[in-house]
């Protein structure tokens, strides 16, 4: 055994390059799987982090299925139930705080960006959790503007017993007297904020609410805690849930699918290695034939072949894994420092460094490794099969390739036929079946086309170098060896195929969102809360503000939305409350279904909803249903008048009310998010003035120019399209390596043809050309083969997002196509470099000699 | 003189029907244990092809080869396979080095195969590196040694097992006449003075005169057989007159 890795570990020495091209394949595959998957956990951990509520020393915590406040005689029902010592209800929610708001400087990190408002009755509370105070005293009954925080938060925002703590809330900024300090906080997530619950209530526009009730059982037998628990959910009804609040489960969803579509990608990306790999082996094989053969002569068993080549194999997989792995975690590293900031600003979470569980870490070994071994599998059969008299006379392998291209055609075909079924019948969930069948197809149609297409080709060429009557040279020795051209050629394939792909995608994507954007955020000014999508743990602000921002001169229109959490069909809904008629005129949503007249009209007139595109796929909801929302004083049937979508809440599920029917069904006046328009010829910069002079006691919200941030956010979509677009085109490299491989084989086993022409005469320049007709030959097969299977599972794709609700529209990728052209011949041209120089310089005396 | 190899009826057909071409015509031949024998005959004329049924590398269409009394037909791939390690050694035209490996390495190679420690191994393959004149030569690879060398690290591979039978196809073709000399020398040297058996393969007079014995061969049939006297000059001259005839 050691023998044939000693072996193993020579050969690969000895070709340095080609082994780090060949290992690189892999490493890269390995990276994106890993360095996705160590990220987006963290992502997702922080993000779970951030909405759930401290719950640690309690027994059971109750909340509403959808997160709303209710009313507290629920409490009782609570009390009453056997078993439970002591219920309290508290009133709590996340505050996001603007940035810079405790520390007022723009250069250092926000520490604490957001708190938790918590108003709890301080006797009752006493009961259920023991707080220890360290300074001053706890809350009592009668306390008003008087609030109890942690040492720690004291020490962030500079405050000390006595000292004034101020928090925006929905009244404007209010300011707490620190009456009491608890130890330092030592659970993760957000600070808290003790105030009383009347004080909470007041602060947050919820008079006579709770929307927690804590309670603490008389055992510690697990069966009859459960026991108890199952009585509470009997007493209370099954609109409530045991477990801490959660709001944002909306957005949860949205990673967990864009994690989907990494592995998919990383996934590509092995598998391309896993052909890189392939063809590597192939033509080690080709190129030890002697060696090979000699070995057998000399003693070597077939086994011992087989294992010399897998040995080789299993070096690669090892070293590039973990590589791999290496550079994965560095590059999750780096994607999470890129998302910070995002991370803070849009949906004011702290994130951590990548998180590595041990099954992550065993799944990239399994599939780095798996695939190069299995890549290699073939080839070391192949190698194993080598005769010894190859040693002594090699010969071309003869193989009846006609049969098996015949054969393979025709199972192409078939494919082919499924895959074009598969379109047509539009169905989302056989998109990957589909690219699958689309690729395997064209990988076996290949070898039966590369000779018309290489003769296509050929004769372009040859028009081109016309001069040289080279060009016919290289294509006879692509349709000699149709086998390897092939594998060169699916390399390339699924490599364009990758490109273009994205490239359709990312072209309706990012048309598609531009123009809804446009199209929502089109007003002259808006009111933004800290956190966009995630509207739930924004707070807003009372009624009034909207009415004095409409008293200002100047000011047209004020839009508003209003927020609250649902349910239709088990689905997570955010409700948003908006003014029919106000929204109607800034024309925000982007109607795919219905008509926006006569949906507005309902919207007024009774209870309508009109739902977006991710919703309606969501929970199977069409134009005409009814459908039943789960609200904090039991369920509402509304009437889906129309499916539209706007842009910020394009990938959550949402459904659009009317704010008289939001305040009815759901108790909730707070605005969370304001569109401004302007009279024509209004003054900007006294409009602008009076807003900020208003705003200073909200500081919750930060005052945009519509037309500025739509130009912000293009910026952003476009850096993060260009940084796609450069994955996919990395994505592409390999195929450069396997394509030098077959360029570079071709030439050692021709080298006594090539002798022969420069014998006769062929210049120097017209061997280089031969090579590099060969391979802009090879490159524009595989590139035509892969743009026909990028335009198919490009077109898939966007197919599948429709059917999942984002709004898209499906735009040829014209200029993908053209940068997939360029790519191809650039590869194609770069290829050549290597061969072409190592052919022109054969000696013609030895090449002449060369058996 | 005890047989090593015999040979019955030995008769190979390569392809079939109408392209069919017979390469050897039940050939019977019988080496004795230490003779030193040459193959000649014109091109085509079927000398690789005995060479390479002898040494287990292809199967006969009809007839027997004994090796040692063992016959190798009835064998298995991985059986012939262990014969072929443990008693044959190959010595091809193109030596046939494993160009990653260095000198000692590769003639420490078939043993390493059968599974001897490396540290005897390589043991037994120095000493016959030093004794084809190679002890300065141990860390070279293939490529930093002439032609003559990497014949002579060959040749140390096909003794360094110890092996029955040395088999060497045409070991002199890629030499020039020098080396050429020097390489049949050393097999004259391995014969007499070490005793082994050899079948060589060649095209060359004045090599073949270095042999015990010269086998002709022409389409496929044994046409003549001579013994020489170990005047080289004389033996050579001898070599030159049964091959014009042929």
């Amino acid at each position: 055994m050691t023998f044939q890795w000693l072996l193993a570990w020579r050969y690969l020495m000895g070709r340095k390059q080609r082994t780090i091209l060949t290992t690189l394949a892999i490493v890269f595959g390995v990276l994106v799987i890993f360095g996705m998957n160590t990220f987006m956990p963290t992502f997702v951990k922080a993000f779970q982090t951030q909405v759930m509520a401290a719950a640690g020393q309690v027994d059971v915590t109750l909340t509403h299925k959808i997160g709303e406040a209710f009313d507290p005689s629920v409490l009782e029902k609570v009390r009453a139930v056997d078993g439970v010592e002591v219920a309290a209800g508290s009133l709590e929610r996340v505050i996001n705080l603007p940035a810079d708001y405790f520390d007022r400087d723009p250069n250092a990190v926000d520490r604490i960006s957001a708190v938790v408002l918590k108003g709890i009755d301080p006797e009752v509370a006493r009961q259920m959790i023991a707080y220890n105070i360290v300074e001053g005293r706890f809350l009592e009954p009668g306390d008003t503007h008087a609030a109890v925080i942690t040492r720690s938060l004291a020490r962030e925002v500079g405050v000390q017993l006595g000292g004034t703590l101020s928090l925006p809330t929905a009244i404007g900024v209010v300011d707490l007297k620190v009456v009491g300090i608890l130890p330092e906080r030592m659970m993760p997530g957000n600070e808290e904020v003790l105030v009383t619950l009347s004080e909470a209530q007041q602060l947050l526009n919820m008079p006579g609410k709770i929307n927690i009730i804590d309670a603490n059982l008389n055992t510690m037998d697990e069966a009859r805690r459960a026991e108890i628990q199952q009585r509470i959910i009997e007493a209370v009804g099954s609109n409530y849930k045991v477990g801490a609040l959660e709001s944002g489960s909306e957005i949860l969803t949205n990673i967990r699918n864009a994690q989907m579509i990494f592995n998919l990608m990383g996934f590509l990306a092995l598998l391309m290695g896993g052909f890189i790999i392939f063809n590597t082996f192939r033509t080690i094989v080709a190129e030890r034939r002697r060696d090979i053969g000699m070995l057998r002569a000399l003693g070597a068993s077939r086994s011992t072949i087989r294992w010399m080549i897998l040995a080789e194999g299993l070096i690669q997989g090892i070293v590039g894994t973990a590589a791999g792995l290496v550079l994965g975690y560095v590059f999750g590293y780096l994607i999470l420092q890129l998302i910070v900031p995002i991370g803070q600003q849009y949906l004011n979470i702290k994130v951590g460094a990548p998180e590595v569980s041990p099954s992550l870490v065993v799944t990239s070994i399994i599939l780095g490794v798996g695939v190069t071994v299995l890549a290699g599998l073939l080839p070391a059969q192949s190698a194993s099969r080598v005769t010894p008299l190859e040693a002594l006379r090699p010969s071309v392998g003869g193989v009846s390739f006609r049969r098996i291209a015949g054969f393979s055609f025709w199972a192409g075909v078939v494919l082919l036929a499924l895959a074009a079924g598969i379109l047509v019948s539009r169905q989302a969930a056989l998109l990957g079946l589909g690219a699958i069948l689309m690729s395997v197809a064209l990988i076996l149609m290949a070898p039966a086309l590369i000779n018309p297409i290489a003769n296509l080709f050929g004769y372009l060429l040859a028009l081109i170098f016309a001069r040289n009557g080279t060009a016919q040279l290289a294509e006879g020795n692509l349709s000699r060896q149709p086998g390897r051209a092939t594998v060169t050629a699916s390399t390339t394939m699924i490599a364009m195929a990758v490109v273009v792909m994205m490239a359709s995608v990312l072209t309706s994507l990012s048309l598609t969102f531009v123009n809804i954007m446009e199209k929502s955020l089109g007003s002259d000014y808006l009111l933004m809360p800290p956190t966009l999508a995630v509207w739930g743990s924004n707070t807003g602000a009372a009624p009034d503000l909207a009415q004095k921002l409409r008293e200002i001169p100047g000011v047209a229109l004020v839009s508003t939305l209003r927020f609250a959490g649902s349910q239709i069909k088990d689905v997570a809904v955010g409700v948003l409350g908006i003014d029919p008629q106000a929204y109607r005129q800034l024309d925000g949503l982007t109607f795919t279904s219905g008509d926006p007249d006569s949906a507005f009209t309902a919207l007024e007139q009774e209870r309508a909803i009109i739902v977006n595109g991710v919703l309606s796929s969501a929970a199977g909801i069409h134009l005409g249903d009814e459908v039943t929302l789960v609200t904090p004083t039991g369920e509402q049937t509304y009437r889906v008048v129309g499916i539209a979508t706007d842009y910020l809440n394009a990938k959550t599920t949402t459904g659009y009310i009317s704010q008289k029917n939001i305040a009815a069904d759901f108790g909730r006046d707070e605005d969370v998010f304001y569109q401004i328009n302007l009279k024509p010829g209004a003054d900007r910069a006294e409009v602008e003035a009076a807003f900020t002079r208003l705003l200073k006691n909200y500081p919750q919200f930060k005052l945009l120019n519509g037309k500025a941030y739509v130009e912000e956010n293009r910026k952003m979509f476009d850096a993060v399209f260009f940084s796609m677009y450069a994955m996919a085109a990395f994505l592409a490299i390999p195929s450069l390596i396997a394509m030098v491989n077959t360029l570079a084989i071709g030439v050692l086993e021709r080298t006594r043809e090539i002798g022969m022409l420069r014998a006769v005469g062929a210049t120097r320049r017209q061997v280089r050309t031969v090579i590099l007709s060969e391979a802009l030959i090879l490159s524009a097969i595989g590139t035509a083969f892969g743009i026909l299977a990028g335009l198919y599972m490009g077109y898939m794709a966007v197919k599948t997002f429709e059917a999942l609700g984002f709004p898209m529209t499906y735009i040829f990728p014209a200029s993908g196509i053209l940068s997939t052209v360029a790519i191809g011949i650039i590869f194609g041209a770069l290829a050549a470099m290597a061969p072409a120089r190592q052919a022109t310089r054969l000696d013609v005396v030895e090449a002449l000699r060369y058996e | 003189m005890e047989s090593m190899v015999v040979t019955e009826n030995l008769t190979k057909v390569y392809g079939k029907g109408e392209t069919a071409v017979t390469a050897l015509k039940g050939i019977n031949l019988s080496i004795g244990q230490g003779e030193f024998v040459a193959v000649m005959g014109p091109s085509g004329c079927g000398k690789s092809t005995l060479l390479y049924l002898i040494g287990g590398l292809d199967r006969p269409t009809e007839g027997k080869v004994y090796l040692d009394g063992q016959e190798l037909s009835t064998l298995t791939d991985n059986q012939v396979t262990e014969i072929r390690r443990r008693k044959m050694g190959f010595v091809f035209q193109f030596y046939n080095l494993i160009p990653v490996l260095s000198a000692l390495e590769n003639a420490a190679l078939p043993m390493i195969l059968d599974g001897v420690p490396v540290a005897r191994a390589h043991e037994r393959a120095r000493l016959w590196l030093e004794r084809v004149g190679l002890s300065d030569r141990l860390d070279h690879r293939p490529a930093e040694l002439s032609g003559g060398q990497q014949q002579r690290v060959a040749i140390a591979r096909a003794l360094a097992h110890e092996p029955l039978i040395i088999l060497a196809d045409e070991p002199t073709g890629n030499l020039d006449s020098r080396a050429g000399d020097e390489i049949a020398t050393l097999l004259r040297q391995i014969s007499s003075e070490w005793g082994r058996t050899i079948l060589m393969v060649t095209h060359d007079p004045r090599i073949a005169a270095y042999a015990d014995r010269i086998v002709f061969l022409k389409d496929g049939k044994i046409v003549d057989q001579t013994h020489l006297n170990g005047n080289a000059q004389e033996d050579t001259r001898t070599v030159r007159e049964k091959m014009e005839v042929l």
